[in-house]
C-alpha cells in the first residue's frame, strides 16, 4: 500500500497536469471533448491523491521507519491517534495533506457545477487543477513524505508533545480546510475574469464556498487559540505571531468579502472590490502558508529552514502577476452598475465595515512584514510584537466593533432619521447605561469601559431584532416563544445567523477586554506552603501546595504539583499542573521538558497555574487570574454555530431575493418593516 | 484601463526586484543549516543567551520594585527562540536557559541603579533592537508605526470620495422583469421573498 501511495502522488500529479492543460484549452478552444476530460482528469487526480494519503497513513500507523517522514514524525510507543494527525505535523505531510484537501474540494466543486456555469467551469477546473499541479509538484519534488533512509532506524523521533494535544490534532486540519476553500472562490473569479461573465453569476457559486472557508478559519483560529492557551502555558492565546497573524489575514478578507458581496447582490455595486477580495483572500492564504513554510520570519511555529520557501515565493509571484493582469485589463466590465444615495445607508455601513476589515488586515500584514523590511533598510533586524499590534489594532477592532451593530439594523439607499431613532435608541442607551454601571461599580480602562460599551450597543442591536421578529411571529401566527425564535431563524438563516455570528464577535470582544484586569504571581511552594492572592473581583484566594509528585506513563516521565484551592475561605477543589519529559521507546529523553497547565475555569476567570519548575522540593510556580476567557471558546463557538445557520441549504434559496431586489428598488416602507 | 504594454513592463519589473529579493533571503537561510525536516515548533536555542553587564552606579540601590521589574521584561524578548518576553518565558518554560540568564542580567542592571530605559539601551547594544517586543519609534521604524494608520487614512478619504461621486450619479433602474428569464410563478415566490428579506 506505502508503495502504492508513492506511485500515486506522482499519478495524480500527471493526472493534475493533464487537467489544467485540456480544461484550459477546452474552454479557450471551446472543444466539449477536452472540458470533459478536464473534469474527469480532475475526479482522477483526487483519487490518486486519496490514495496517495491513505498510502502515508498506512506508512505511519504501521510504523515504517524507513520512511525519513515517519521516522521524524512518531516513535513507536506514540498513541495512535497522534500517529494518525502524524500526517500534518511535519512539513512533508502536511504538504500533500494540503493537496489531498484541494483535490477534494475540486472534484465537489466541478461535479456540483457541472450541469450549470458552463462558460466559467473549463477556466474554474483549470485554476484549480493548476493550484493542484503546484502543491503536488512541491510535494514530490522538494517535500516528498515517501523519501526513505539509507539505513532503518530502531524506532522513531517522535513527535513535538506539545503537539499531542486533542486541540493540535483538529486545529491544523481546520485551517486547512479554510485556507484550501480559498481556491475555489479564486477559480470562479479567475474563470469570471477571463471569460468577462463578470455578473453576478459567480458571486452565486462562490458565496458558499467563502462561507466555509470563513466558517473553517474560524473555529482553526479559535482551536489554535485554545491550544496555545492549554499546552504552551505563556497564560495568554494571541500572540500576534507571525503564523497566527498569516490565519487571521485571509480571515479579515474573507470577511470583508461576505459583506461587500451583499451591496452587489443588492444594488449591483463593488464589482471590482469583490473581485479583488476573493483574489486577495487568496493569495493571502498562499502568502500565510510560505511565511509558516520558509522561516523567513522568525515564530514560534516555523518549520526550519524550508526547502519549499522558493517555491512558495514563485508561485506567489506568478499569482499576483496573473491576477493583476487579468483585473486591470477588464476594468472596464467591472465598473459600478448603480449609485449610492447617502453616506447614511447600509451600504455605506458596509463599505466603511470593509475599510476597517482591510485596514486591520493591512496593518497585520505590515506589522508581520516589518522586521524582513527593516532588515533589507537597515540591515537591522528588529521584533514586532503585541505592543505594536495591539497599539494599532485595538482601536480599529473597536471602530469595528461599533459598526457590528449598525451595519445590520441601518436601512439600506438612505438611513432616515426616524429610522435611525427607531433603531438605534434603545441600543444607544444600553451601551451608555451599562459604561455608567461599570464606572460606578470602579472600573477605571478606558479602553476596557470603551469595549464594554460597545459591546452591550451591538448586544442590544441584536436582542432588539430577535425581539422585534419574535414578537412579530407571535402576534402573526400565535406561536410560543422558543418555537416562535425557531421559525423566525430558520425562514431567514441568513440573516439571523449573521447576527448569531455578531453575538459571538460581542462576546469575543468583552472576553478580549477582561484580559486588562489579568493578575499574576511568580510564587514558590513547598509541600503545606500557601499563597494568598486577591483576584480582580477583590476575592481572596488561598493556594496550599500538596507538595510534588512523580509517575512515569506511556512515554512520559510526569512531575506533578497539586494545589488545594480556598476562595473567600471555601474549598473549590484542587489545580494540578504537570511538566513532562517525554522519552522514546528505548527510554531516550525527546524534545525538551513541556508544560501541562492546570486551568480553574468559571464564567468569571479562569485560575491559571503554571509548574516552571523543580528547585530543591520546590515548585516554581506561576498563577494567573484571567478574566472571562470561557467567553472566548463560547464566542468562538457561537460565531461558529452562526456559520452553520448561514450557510444551511435554504439559505441558498434565500439569497436569491437578494438578486431579485435589484430587479426593483425597495421602498422606504419596505425597508423600514422588520422581518417576521 | 491600462495597456497591456505596460502592465508587462510594470509587473516584470516588480516581479523580477521581489523575486531576486526573496530568492536572496531564502539562499542565505537555507545555506546556514542542514536541517531538512522538522515538527511545526522552534527548536530551542539554548546559547543564545550573552552578557549584558554594566558596572553598579556609585553609591547604587535598586532602580525599581520587583512589579516595574516584571514590567521591565515584558518589554525584553527572550533569545530562545520562544517569540516570549523574558518574564512569561522565564515564568514558564523551566527548561529555557536564555531567559532566566537575561533576567539575571536585568536583575543586577536593576539592583546596580540603572533606570528601565538605560536597561533597555544596554540590551539593544548587546544584542541589537530585536531584543525589544516592539521596534523603538525613531528612524524608519516610525514609518512601520505609521503607515497603517497612514494606509486607513487614504482609504477613509478614497472612500468618501468614490461614495460622493456614487451620489452624484443616478441609480440606475433596475431591469424590467420582462427581461428575466424566469416564471410568472418564480417571481412571485422572489417577491414574497423580498418582502421577508431586508
Amino acid at each position: 500500500m506505502i508503495v502504492v501511495g508513492e506511485l500515486s502522488l506522482w499519478i495524480a500529479l500527471l493526472m493534475a497536469t493533464w487537467c489544467a492543460t485540456v480544461s484550459f484549452a477546452g474552454g479557450l478552444g471551446r472543444r466539449a471533448d477536452l472540458i470533459r476530460s478536464g473534469e474527469r482528469a480532475s475526479y482522477a487526480a483526487s483519487a490518486f491523491t486519496l490514495l496517495a494519503a491513505i498510502g502515508l497513513w498506512k506508512a505511519l500507523l504501521s510504523r515504517d521507519f524507513s520512511l525519513a517522514y515517519v521516522a521524524s514524525q512518531i516513535s513507536a510507543n506514540m498513541p495512535n491517534v497522534y500517529v494518525f494527525t502524524a500526517f500534518w505535523s511535519g512539513q512533508a505531510g502536511s504538504m500533500l495533506f494540503w493537496a489531498l484537501i484541494l483535490s477534494l474540494y475540486s472534484a465537489i466543486a466541478v461535479w456540483s457545477n457541472r450541469a450549470s456555469n458552463r462558460e466559467l467551469m473549463p477556466f474554474v477546473t483549470g485554476t484549480l487543477a493548476a493550484v493542484l499541479v503546484f502543491f503536488l509538484a512541491t510535494t514530490a519534488f522538494k517535500a516528498n513524505p515517501y523519501s526513505r533512509l539509507d539505513w532503518l532506524p530502531i524506532d522513531g523521533r517522535g513527535m513535538n508533545p506539545q503537539l499531542q494535544n486533542p486541540g493540535m490534532a483538529i486545529h491544523p486540519p481546520n485551517l486547512y480546510l479554510g485556507y484550501v476553500a480559498t481556491a475555489i472562490p479564486f477559480a470562479f473569479a479567475i474563470a469570471a475574469l477571463v471569460t468577462r461573465r463578470l455578473d453576478a453569476e459567480w458571486l452565486a457559486a462562490v458565496r458558499r464556498w467563502s462561507l466555509l472557508s470563513w466558517f473553517f478559519l474560524t473555529i482553526g483560529i479559535v482551536l489554535g487559540m485554545w491550544w496555545a492557551y492549554v499546552e504552551l502555558g505563556w497564560g495568554g492565546y494571541w500572540a500576534w505571531d507571525p503564523v497566527e497573524n498569516a490565519s487571521f489575514l485571509p480571515w479579515l478578507t474573507g470577511t470583508a468579502f461576505l459583506h461587500s458581496i451583499m451591496i452587489q447582490e443588492k444594488r449591483g455595486m463593488l464589482r471590482k472590490w469583490n473581485v479583488t477580495l476573493v483574489v486577495v483572500t487568496f493569495l493571502l492564504s498562499i502568502l500565510g502558508t510560505f511565511i509558516t513554510r520558509s522561516g523567513i520570519i522568525e515564530s514560534v511555529h516555523s518549520f526550519a529552514q524550508s526547502p519549499v520557501g522558493s517555491w512558495f515565493a514563485a508561485f506567489l509571484a506568478v499569482s499576483i502577476a496573473v491576477t493583476a493582469y487579468l483585473v486591470a485589463t477588464r476594468l472596464h466590465d467591472l465598473e459600478t452598475k448603480a449609485g449610492l444615495e447617502s453616506m447614511v445607508s447600509r451600504e455605506a455601513a458596509f463599505l466603511y465595515n470593509n475599510l476597517l476589515l482591510v485596514g486591520i488586515a493591512f496593518s497585520v500584514l505590515w506589522g508581520t512584514l516589518f522586521p524582513i523590511l527593516s532588515e533589507w533598510v537597515r540591515g537591522e533586524k528588529i521584533t514586532v510584537g503585541p505592543p505594536f499590534f495591539n497599539a494599532v489594532n485595538i482601536p480599529l477592532g473597536l471602530l469595528l466593533l461599533g459598526l457590528t451593530g449598525v451595519g445590520p439594523l441601518i436601512a439600506w439607499r438612505k438611513a432616515s432619521l426616524s429610522n435611525l431613532r427607531r433603531q438605534f435608541l434603545v441600543p444607544a442607551l444600553s451601551g451608555v447605561a451599562f459604561t455608567a454601571l461599570l464606572l460606578a461599580l470602579g472600573m477605571r480602562n478606558g479602553y476596557a469601559l470603551v469595549s464594554y460599551m460597545l459591546a452591550a450597543f451591538v448586544a442590544a442591536t441584536i436582542v432588539q431584532e430577535f425581539a422585534k421578529g419574535v414578537g412579530a411571529r407571535r402576534s402573526i401566527h400565535r406561536e410560543s416563544l422558543p418555537i416562535a425564535f425557531v421559525h423566525l431563524v430558520a425562514r431567514n438563516r441568513r440573516r439571523y445567523g449573521g447576527y448569531i455570528v455578531h453575538a459571538g464577535i460581542v462576546m469575543l470582544f468583552a472576553a478580549f477586554a477582561g484580559l486588562a484586569f489579568r493578575k499574576e504571581f511568580d510564587v514558590s511552594l513547598t509541600a503545606s506552603q500557601a499563597f494568598e492572592a486577591t483576584d480582580p473581583y477583590g476575592r481572596r484566594w488561598r493556594f496550599v501546595s500538596q507538595g510534588v509528585s512523580t509517575a512515569k506513563t506511556l512515554n512520559r516521565l510526569v512531575t506533578a504539583v497539586a494545589l488545594e484551592v480556598q476562595r473567600d475561605g471555601k474549598p473549590v477543589g484542587f489545580i494540578k499542573t504537570e511538566k513532562r519529559q517525554y522519552f522514546d521507546s528505548q527510554e531516550r529523553p525527546t524534545f525538551e521538558p513541556s508544560t501541562e497547565v492546570g486551568i480553574k475555569t468559571e464564567a468569571r476567570l479562569d485560575t491559571y497555574v503554571v509548574l516552571a519548575g523543580v528547585r530543591d522540593d520546590s515548585a516554581e510556580l506561576r498563577i494567573t487570574f484571567n478574566p472571562l476567557v470561557i467567553w472566548v471558546w463560547i464566542g468562538g463557538a457561537l460565531m461558529a454555530l452562526g456559520g452553520i445557520v448561514v450557510m444551511w441549504p435554504q439559505a441558498e434559496r434565500r439569497r436569491q431575493s437578494g438578486y431579485a431586489a435589484q430587479l426593483r428598488p425597495a421602498t422606504q416602507a419596505e425597508e423600514a418593516v422588520p422581518v417576521g | 484601463m491600462i495597456s497591456r504594454r505596460d502592465w508587462l513592463r510594470a509587473s516584470l519589473l516588480t516581479v523580477g526586484v521581489g523575486s531576486v529579493a526573496v530568492s536572496a533571503k531564502l539562499r542565505a537561510q537555507q545555506g546556514s543549516s542542514g536541517v531538512v525536516d522538522t515538527s511545526n515548533l522552534f527548536a530551542m536555542d539554548q546559547a543564545a543567551a550573552r552578557s549584558v553587564r554594566l558596572p553598579p552606579k556609585p553609591g547604587a540601590s535598586p532602580a525599581m520594585n520587583n512589579e516595574d521589574r516584571d514590567a521591565l521584561e515584558h518589554r525584553i524578548r527572550c533569545q530562545c527562540g520562544c517569540t516570549l518576553d523574558v518574564f512569561t518565558c522565564r515564568t514558564t518554560d523551566f527548561s529555557c536557559q536564555v531567559s532566566p540568564a537575561m533576567h539575571r542580567d536585568i536583575t543586577a542592571l536593576v539592583d546596580g541603579g540603572y533606570s528601565a530605559q538605560e536597561i533597555l539601551d544596554a540590551f539593544v547594544s548587546v544584542y541589537g533592537e530585536r531584543v525589544l517586543m516592539a521596534p523603538p519609534k525613531v528612524g524608519f521604524n516610525v514609518v512601520g508605526y505609521v503607515l497603517p494608520g497612514l494606509a486607513i487614512a487614504v482609504g477613509a478619504v478614497v472612500l468618501v470620495i468614490l461614495i460622493r461621486r456614487w451620489n452624484r450619479v443616478e441609480p440606475r433602474r433596475a431591469p424590467v422583469a420582462a427581461s428575466l428569464d424566469a416564471s410568472p410563478d418564480e417571481l412571485a415566490r422572489l417577491e414574497a421573498a423580498i418582502r421577508d428579506d431586508s
